[in-house]
């Protein structure tokens, strides 16, 4: 199929995109034309103040439009405790809960020799130097349950270890509210060998 | 357990096929390179969603087709199932009771197969790779865990050759992360092992008596697991774990130079004696054959005990390859409880009154109907 140019670039942009494939590309290009111009000004403005104005917090790493971000730069925070989690999207998620009132550091990924990624290619050494000073007494590990994700709170608590700081990893099992009967082979054994005394 | 229909869509060299079974004991016959074995893959594709003979999916795609697929219905033990199964070049999608399973550990082991095959006969000569996947594979039909355990050790095998690639090259010394992979291999490591262990202690005590009534109380078979490493009388996950870390520790520079993981479960062998002597090294074809034969013929009686239901037998091409005793003795274990395909060229020269009472399915270039 031939496209005037204009169309077929931003048919190529939307591609960009994750879980868009060329139909959805071509049905959201095209719907873009019918949009009303302020709209789409409106639109184009919001990706790109979205890229330039977001930056990652100097601190914890996660994403902010300032610098502390907000979570870091809050008084009534506890200090002494560092919930240390993968991606920005993950503090996101453990905010929702409202139930934590630590502060948070943000790896930028997970340690995978295999694609490459080693210890100094996250913000692991970021987060020594967080530690540097007496305020941390707990640092929570809460990577991803899979195997990059257990390598790297692994290696966290490793280095951690002669620090003294109490280390801490998050429990995995089955989720809350489930029932019992849906729950895979895998994840219920992990229940079972993670069950504790009553 | 039984398989009733068995319906299949440019699968390999059949555009379209439908099949009912009836009875136990069902023969598949045709001339060489008409399509036998390709139903025998199709059973066992459809109860491992993996082939016995590729790795690589899109080889059961019919020639110049989008997909593939396979459908099954079978009565167990439990009561009715049905099985489909889609093999596209994206990928595969598994259903059963008409319900999609996003994981396929989870649909494998919905029927269970055991396959015997003129490669099976490699089983006691072959590279260890064989006999590794042998153990593999019957675990894994009973366990969906060992399943899960497997490929993640899989992936931790990888991600420690490369990082011993790393240190190997000086690109990178830190050895704490080698530490964190050490341990998680070994924790994988340790699980596979034990329960290696436990399948053929129990595996042992099925195949000793079979083996010794098909040698004609002649042999005595003993199954022995080769780890790499040394745990002695009583096998248990803690002492696993602390022979594993003992090993790592003592190879560790030796690793690092070779740039690669040197022991674990990925490296396993089995041995069978017969009287005492090893059969790879010291025994006869004839005795080889017979040990491949009651491997096979204890699987069966194994995953009975497991799981209750006998699993259905596929004999490709192997009939021919035994001599009279052991022909009648493999017919005399399967009559009347397992249902059985079978295929073969002729089945002039068998007398067994179970080959007489079976149903004769003829195939002749990708077409195949009951005769």
């Amino acid at each position: 199929m031939h496209y005037p140019e204009p169309i077929s670039k931003l048919i190529d942009s939307f591609m960009k995109l994750p879980g868009i494939g060329p139909k959805t590309a071509v049905r959201l290009a095209f719907f873009v034309l019918n949009m009303k111009e302020d709209t789409v000004l409106d639109f184009a403005k919001a990706l790109v103040n979205a890229k330039r104005n977001l930056t990652y917090c100097s601190s914890c790493g996660h994403i902010t439009d300032r610098d502390p971000c907000y979570i870091c730069e809050d008084e009534r925070r506890d200090r002494t405790t560092i919930c240390v989690v993968q991606d920005p999207k993950d503090v996101i998620a453990m905010e929702k809960m409202k139930e934590y009132n630590g502060l948070y550091h943000v790896l930028h990924g997970a340690i995978s020799p295999m694609d490459g990624i080693g210890p100094e290619d996250i913000k692991i050494p970021e987060l020594l130097k967080r530690l540097q000073d007496d305020t941390v007494q707990e640092v929570i590990l809460a990577t991803n349950p899979n195997i990059e994700g257990e390598a790297t709170a692994m290696y966290i608590s490793r280095l951690l270890k002669p620090t003294g700081i109490k280390i801490t990893r998050i429990a995995h099992g089955l989720p809350v509210g489930g029932d019992l009967e849906y729950a895979d082979e895998v994840t219920l054994s992990k229940a079972l060998e993670g069950r504790r005394e009553l | 357990m039984f398989l009733t229909n068995l319906c299949l869509k440019n699968y390999r060299n059949y555009k379209s096929a439908e099949l009912q079974f009836e009875n136990k004991v069902n023969i598949i016959l045709g001339e060489n390179a008409q399509g036998k074995t390709n139903v025998m893959e199709a059973i066992y594709v459809l109860a491992m969603a993996k082939s016995h003979r590729t790795s690589n999916d899109k080889d059961l795609i019919c020639w110049e087709e989008e997909y593939a697929k396979i459908e099954g219905r079978a009565i167990k033990r439990k009561g009715p199932l049905s099985l489909e199964l889609i093999i596209s070049k994206k990928g595969k999608k598994a259903r059963s009771n008409h319900i999609e399973q996003p994981k396929l550990s989870q649909y494998v082991g919905n029927i269970n197969v055991v396959m015997f095959a003129p490669e099976d006969l490699n089983l006691v000569k072959g590279s260890p790779q064989i006999r590794r996947r042998f153990i593999d594979m019957e675990i894994g039909q009973v366990s969906p865990v060992y399943m899960h355990d497997l490929s993640q050790y899989q992936k931790i095998l990888q991600q420690r050759n490369h990082y011993l690639k790393l240190l190997q090259s000086n690109r990178h010394n830190d050895e704490t992360m080698l530490e964190v992979l050490t341990d998680q291999l070994i924790e994988l490591a340790a699980k596979i092992t034990l329960k290696r262990y436990q399948f053929l202690d129990l595996l042992q005590k099925w195949a000793e008596p079979i083996h010794y009534e098909i040698s004609r109380g002649l042999e005595t078979l003993e199954i022995k697991y080769r780890p790499s490493i040394d745990v002695s009388e009583d096998v248990e996950l803690s002492r696993i774990i602390e022979a594993y870390n003992e090993k790592f520790a003592k190879i560790k520079d030796r690793e690092i130079d070779r740039g690669t993981t040197l022991v674990g479960p990925h490296r396993d062998d089995l041995a069978f004696d017969v009287n005492g002597k090893d059969v790879q090294t010291f025994g006869s074809q004839g005795q080889q054959r017979t040990t491949a034969l009651s491997l096979k013929l204890a699987e069966i009686e194994l995953i009975f005990s497991e799981i209750g239901d006998y699993p259905i037998l596929l004999l490709d091409d192997v009939l021919s390859e035994l001599d009279d005793f052991r022909q009648t003795h493999l017919l005399n274990t399967i009559q009347g409880k397992v249902q059985t395909f079978v295929t073969t060229t002729s089945i002039d020269g068998i007398e067994h009154e179970v080959i007489k009472e079976a149903d004769i399915y003829k195939v002749v270039s990708g077409q195949i109907a009951k005769v």
